[in-house]
């Protein structure tokens, strides 16, 4: 009789696995995207085994609900053509799934080694009633504050660089500066000019 | 729950960073694009701050604060100088430049001091998630600043490849700093170090996850095989940043290999080491040789680059630390060296031409004796050549290694520097028994020519008397590192 | 003023007036930058003979001037060896430096780059005399180094000229093999000694003599012997015995002043005093010294051999000039140090009196350098066709000339020496009198007498250079004649080097030399009934009947003997041998010295753009930067791969 939780996390682990081939693998790159949303769903899955219950609310709402989402816009505006990245799949194709073979197996056998497998049943068993958000909140503004404001600053440096990079006045823009507008002076409009007069022919 | 507020003493040279480059975010705003000197202003005398600090609250031992996470000792002390006189170097180099390329703007110099202070976080982090915040903190800087020039394809490609690499790169050192974190339970340096030494994590994970750790750290230096980056950012980034990028942020993987690899895995060494030996040994090979070849000399700098890391890597693999203490010697004298290289390069540069090809070099002595001169400094330095700091930093290196006991790995080092040897030689051939193809008189704003000066002066000096930098190197390592 | 500072006073007063010609030249203008430069030599040269009498007074010095750096137990610092061997080496360089700075007044005068050239050779003067007065090995690396870069700069000074810019590459390229064995012998002293300190070191190496080290694991050699082989390998590239000789003849590209002061007086002979120098080390392996006697004599011979068929005046002096150095070498081997030095000390005088000689033919001849369109000169130039008679005379080692005396003491000493080897350089030494005879009187008749042989126009304009090149010439004429017949006495025989030069008993001929010793005079005697002698006379004669009587013989011979004279002709096929060996990247045949001679390779591809080795591989490795981040990602991946087939492979 198989472990009702393992058999989740085998669920689980499948559909993530399926989902990440899923993303590199579809032509259309919406339904990549989508894919995309899948594994996130599935990882927040795993989390929420793990009873890691803030990572996982975190991962759907900031990683689905903003980013993805954004994401697809971005997408869908661009019409990226697939086919043009996919060029030489192929031929790159044996090279590339030979050594990722390669390091599959090596990893495997790191994996699968004895100490490893034996990490995990030392976990210590989690008491009851515990609030993974609330401890969470406890550390992240008193322990880990240095941390936090360095993420602070890594978001406000996020922020100048992507105003630098795309902000800029087009030269041909139709703009006007109420300002100058209001201060308009009919000297501005008019120029009187005094000619003289000419006899009609 | 109780929570003692943490000493803040340590940390008043970022804390002052940081509020200084937040105030002149906003200055800025203020400032009309004719006054737009101030921003500069500003910003050196932020960086003179800075440096205030770093000089008036040194201890001379090592002090942690922030529950261990952040470490002030001698070694980031002085590292952190090192970088902000880089910094403030570069931002003077630049200055012209700059502003004939639209590029003299605030979002420029308070990209840089973000980086900067990207770097101080790495220098004198003691916690996995902090190296990593610092590290992110500078490769974004570092992306837009290579993207700030936004009309040029180029730029634009260089930070693209950059961006993705170093996320690349970033995942790899994760993924190994997780392994070690299953491995050792700690994100702490001195924790990880004490649980590797006390038996009580498993070698197959940690040696696992040290693959993956010295995969990103090599990426971060630029060497073999995970340089691919360098010379196509040194070649598309604007000169300014280019000489940013070759500066600043070496300091920063110097102290990103000793925290990690000495500071947190110095019982691994033997482990380290035999990955080390092979990075630098192809660093140096497939620098110095593709140098050769090269044409463009931000590109050819740019091996340069690749090949003086890997001579870098010999102080740390030699695992002493002496070789430790050499290793910082040779970032500094590469420091030194780059800003003076591209100092001149910047100096050749005017409105609508950059002095990037080799043939611009052509008869420079015909056309600015003093520059030429200047350059022939900082080339027979980097070459390697007695009395400049270039030889006594690969003598020194060259040393540890063999101290170390692998002397075929002096003897591999020594005939790449001979290859090497050839380029720079090049360049001084060019400049001095060429006719210039080019006869632009050179106009230098004064306060550039006399840094220039300076630069290629201490080079020569450090040469003449290299005995307080190797005292200082040698002070900051035993204190820093017995602590 | 105290000795100390007159130590200082004669390095430093060359470089100050290098540095004053060399960066305010333009302010200083012609006259003020060779009055600075002569100036500073002068001043060096009156120091170095107030040094020379006070250290025959028995006042020696050694210690260092100022420490450079000191890490660990490793001090480096500048420190000066104050003895009779570096005496006579500052006094030969800084005389000789100083009749070439007067000479280049005139042989340089239309010159555009003048105060450049003063300031080189007066910076190469302060390099010299920093390797000869060094104290310890680094400052010996740096004079070392420095002088090949004077060198180079010097070789090249004519840019313009493809040939020179090809010569100065090749100049530095073969050095460069020659410092490698240099620096990796310096860097086994360093290992097994622990010092860089001449005296600790001299002092701690009978301790080591019997100690091995294992190059292939399993095999172990001597230490000794490995060190000397590496020091002396440092000493071929610079004193460019075979076979790394290949860079002499063609630095003759350089100005005329340069090949007298640089490739015939000094730098060259750098290899000849770090031996001479090192002799401690080199009297405790015979193998070594045999190595080196053997090496000495076939580039004696050989490199005559190949001054007989130059017809370039310069060529012939500078293939002289290889065999002469080989002489010395020979005598180094036969432990006979003090015999080399004299021989440095009177070759120096003779040779630079011929390259000074050829250049005032030359300057006189609107820079012809081939014989065959010389000849009768003697009448328009008697003042350089004397001094030139007096160092042909001096060359071949006919009495009472300088040459004869030392070039004797070497065929003496080497016929004593038991050394493995010693029988062939008996011969080789033997032998090549003969033809050193034969080529210098070849290039005296072809060049002064019979018919002249130059256009009209030419001849028209012959007249004797001013007195700037022909008061060098007659200055160094003096010490050509009598230097050999007043120095031979104490330098040789009598206890001149005191303790600069350890020769070991029973090590070779300098010892029955000195048994043998019945004064000059009686030494004369005895050398004009000897062998040698009646050889040089034959060669003197073969000379005057081929190019003055029946001048028809030599084309005779050349017709006959085509063979010989096409493998002569290509010197051997040294250059041959290396642009195909190297070139074609044959790795079987390169040793791991050769290999770096594929440095020469790399200007083949810059210079010729001929593909090599390097130059392919560059190109291959430059190819690898395609552009494509997904290829950058994949050989990143693919290092990580590597680092982790490491660990496995190691677990």
């Amino acid at each position: 009789m198989i472990d009702f939780p393992i058999l989740i996390f085998s669920a689980f682990a499948l559909v993530l696995l399926a989902a990440g081939v899923g993303v590199i693998t579809a032509r259309n790159p919406v339904h990549a995207a989508l894919f995309l949303v899948l594994a996130f769903f599935t990882g927040s899955g795993l989390w929420l085994m793990l009873e890691a219950e803030f990572l996982a609310i975190a991962l759907v709402l900031v990683y689905v609900g903003a980013v993805m989402v954004l994401f697809l816009f971005v997408v869908m505006m661009l019409n990226i053509d697939l086919d043009r990245l996919r060029e030489g799949f192929w031929k790159h194709l044996p090279l590339g799934a030979g050594v990722a073979l390669l390091m599959v197996a090596e990893m495997l056998l790191v994996v699968t080694s004895k100490q490893f497998s034996t990490l995990g049943s030392s976990l210590p068993p989690s008491p009851g009633n515990i609030s993974n958000t609330r401890e969470l909140g406890l550390v992240l503004y008193t322990d880990y504050v240095y941390p936090f404001e360095l993420a602070a600053v890594i978001l406000l440096v996020a922020i100048v660089a992507a105003i630098a990079l795309t902000l800029r006045r087009r030269k041909d823009s139709k703009h006007l500066d109420p300002a100058w507008q209001v201060r308009v002076r009919a000297s501005d409009r008019i120029r009187i000019v005094s000619m003289r007069s000419e006899k009609d022919q | 729950m109780t929570f003692a507020t943490p000493n803040l003493v340590p940390v008043y040279p970022e804390i002052f960073l940081l509020v200084a480059l937040s105030a002149i975010l906003i200055a800025d705003l203020f400032v009309s694009e004719t006054h737009r000197f101030l921003t500069y202003a500003y910003t050196q005398l932020a960086l003179v701050g800075t440096a205030g600090f770093l000089v008036l609250g040194a201890t001379g031992v090592p002090l942690t604060t922030f529950g261990g996470m952040f470490v002030d000792d001698p070694m980031a002390r002085t590292l952190k100088l090192v970088a902000v006189l880089a910094v403030a170097l570069m931002l003077a180099y630049s200055r012209s430049y700059n502003q004939q390329r639209g590029l003299f703007r605030g979002e420029f110099h308070v990209l840089i001091l973000f980086a900067l202070l990207g770097i101080m976080v790495m220098v004198s982090a003691n916690h996995f998630l902090v190296l990593y915040l610092g590290l992110e903190l500078l490769s974004l800087s570092m992306c837009a600043l290579i993207a700030l020039q936004r009309d040029s394809a180029q730029s634009t490609e260089a930070a693209m490849k950059y961006f993705v690499l170093a996320a690349l790169a970033s995942g790899l050192l994760l993924y190994g700093l997780s392994m070690l974190y299953g491995a050792t339970g700690s994100l702490q340096m001195a924790l990880v170090s004490n649980s590797i030494l006390s038996g009580s994590a498993d070698p197959a994970i940690l040696v696992f996850g040290l693959v993956f750790v010295v995969a990103g750290l090599a990426f971060k230096l630029g060497v073999v095989p995970f340089h691919m980056w360098v010379p196509d950012v040194y070649e598309g980034a604007p000169t300014a940043v280019t000489l940013f990028v070759s500066t600043a942020p070496k300091i920063a993987a110097f102290a990103f290999f000793m925290r990690l690899l000495v500071g947190a895995l110095g019982s691994l060494v033997s482990d380290w080491q035999s990955m080390l030996v092979i990075v630098s040994v192809l660093s140096m090979l497939v620098g110095n040789v593709t140098a050769i070849a090269q044409t463009n000399i931000k590109r050819m700098l740019a091996y340069s680059t690749i090949s003086h890391m890997g001579f870098l890597l010999l102080g740390i693999l030699s695992g002493s630390l002496g070789g430790y203490a050499a290793a910082m010697f040779y970032v500094v004298a590469y420091v030194l060296m780059s800003l003076g290289a591209f100092g001149v390069i910047l100096l050749l540069g005017r409105e609508g031409f950059e002095a990037d090809q080799l043939d611009d070099f052509k008869g420079l002595n015909k056309r600015n004796p003093w520059v030429a001169f200047m350059m022939l400094l900082i080339m027979i330095s980097m070459a390697g050549v007695p009395v400049s700091v270039g030889f006594f930093a690969k003598l020194s290196v060259l040393s540890a290694v063999l101290d170390a006991g692998m002397t075929w790995l002096v003897v591999v080092a020594v005939l790449m520097s001979l290859i090497g040897a050839f380029y720079y030689l090049r360049v001084i051939k060019l400049m001095y028994m060429d006719e210039p193809e080019d006869t632009t008189p050179i106009v230098a704003e004064a306060d550039h020519r006399i840094l220039i000066g300076l630069n290629a002066l201490a080079i020569l000096v450090l040469g003449i008397l290299p005995q307080p930098l190797i005292d200082l190197c040698l002070a900051s390592i035993t204190q820093s590192m017995r602590g | 003023m105290s000795m100390h500072s007159l130590y200082l006073l004669v390095p430093l007063a060359p470089l100050a007036g290098s540095l004053l010609a060399g960066l305010f030249g333009r302010q200083l203008g012609r006259a003020g930058s060779h009055t600075v430069t002569i100036l500073g030599v002068a001043l060096s040269f009156l120091a170095s003979l107030v040094i020379a009498r006070d250290v025959f007074a028995g006042h020696l010095f050694n210690g260092p001037v100022y420490t450079w750096l000191s890490v660990e137990d490793i001090t480096m610092s500048v420190g000066f060896l104050i003895d009779p061997l570096t005496v006579t080496m500052m006094l030969v360089v800084t005389f000789v430096s100083l009749m070439v700075h007067i000479y280049t007044i005139g042989y340089m005068e239309e010159d555009p780059g003048y105060q450049r050239f003063f300031s080189y050779i007066s910076l190469f003067t302060f390099s010299m005399l920093m390797l000869v007065m060094a104290n310890n090995f680094l400052q010996l690396f740096f004079g070392w180094e420095a002088v090949g870069l004077v060198s180079y700069l010097l070789i090249g000074f004519w840019y313009t000229r493809p040939t020179a810019i090809y010569a100065n590459l090749k100049a530095f390229l073969v050095n460069r093999v020659g410092d490698l064995g240099f620096l990796l012998g310096i860097g086994l002293i360093l290992a097994h000694f622990g010092s860089l300190d001449y005296a600790t070191v001299f002092e701690r190496a009978p301790l080591v003599a019997h100690d091995t080290i294992e190059l292939v694991s399993g095999s172990p050699v001597s230490l000794m012997t490995v060190v000397c082989i590496l020091l002396f390998i440092g000493a071929m590239g610079k004193s460019a015995q075979m076979p790394l000789h290949v860079w002499l003849p063609d630095s003759m590209e350089g100005p005329t002043p340069i090949s007298a002061l640089i490739h015939a007086a000094t730098m060259v002979t750098a290899g000849i005093f770090m031996v001479s120098r090192m002799s401690p080390l080199f009297e405790l392996s015979e193998t070594a010294r045999s190595v080196v006697l053997v090496i000495g004599a076939s580039t004696a011979l050989f490199m005559a051999f190949l001054g007989i068929i130059q017809n370039d005046i310069k060529r012939v002096v500078a293939y002289s000039t290889l065999s002469q150095l080989g002489y010395m070498t020979v005598a180094l081997g036969a432990s006979a140090y003090p015999v080399a030095i004299f021989h440095l000390g009177t070759h120096a005088f003779f040779k630079a009196l011929l390259f000074l000689g050829a250049g005032s033919v030359i300057h006189a001849m609107h820079h012809e350098q081939d014989m065959r369109n010389m000849g009768g000169l003697r009448k328009y130039m008697p003042i350089t066709y004397v001094t030139a008679l007096i160092g042909s005379l001096a060359l071949s080692g006919i009495p009472p000339f300088a040459g004869f005396f030392s070039k004797d003491a070497i065929i003496e000493a080497v016929q004593a020496s038991s050394l493995p080897g010693a029988g062939y350089a008996t011969f080789a030494v033997m032998a090549g009198v003969f033809v050193t005879a034969f080529y210098s009187f070849r290039m005296l008749f072809m060049t002064f007498h019979g018919k002249p042989r130059m256009d009209e126009h030419t001849r028209e304009h012959l007249h004797e250079s001013p007195w700037v090149i022909t008061l060098p010439l007659i200055l160094l004429a003096i010490p050509s004649v009598v230097a050999g017949y007043m120095a031979i006495d104490p330098m040789v025989m009598g206890n001149y080097f005191g303790n600069a030069i350890t020769v070991l008993p029973g090590n070779g001929g300098l010892h029955v030399l000195r048994e043998e010793w019945h004064g000059v005079g009686a030494f004369m005697a005895h050398g004009v009934t000897a062998l040698p002698f009646w050889l040089a006379i034959a060669g003197i004669a073969c000379a005057a009947a081929f190019y003055l009587k029946w001048t028809g013989v030599p084309d005779i011979f050349m017709a006959r003997l085509r063979g010989l004279y096409t493998l002569l002709d290509n010197k051997y096929y040294f250059d041959r041998f290396n642009e195909i060996v190297f070139a074609g990247g044959a790795r079987e045949v390169g040793t791991g010295l050769w290999r770096v001679g594929d440095m020469r390779l790399i200007d083949g591809v810059m210079v010729n753009g001929s593909a090599n080795l390097v130059g392919r591989l560059s190109a291959r490795l430059r190819r690898v930067q395609t552009g494509y981040i997904y290829h950058y990602a994949f050989i990143m991946i693919f290092g990580v791969f590597i680092l982790m087939s490491l660990w496995f492979v190691k677990a």
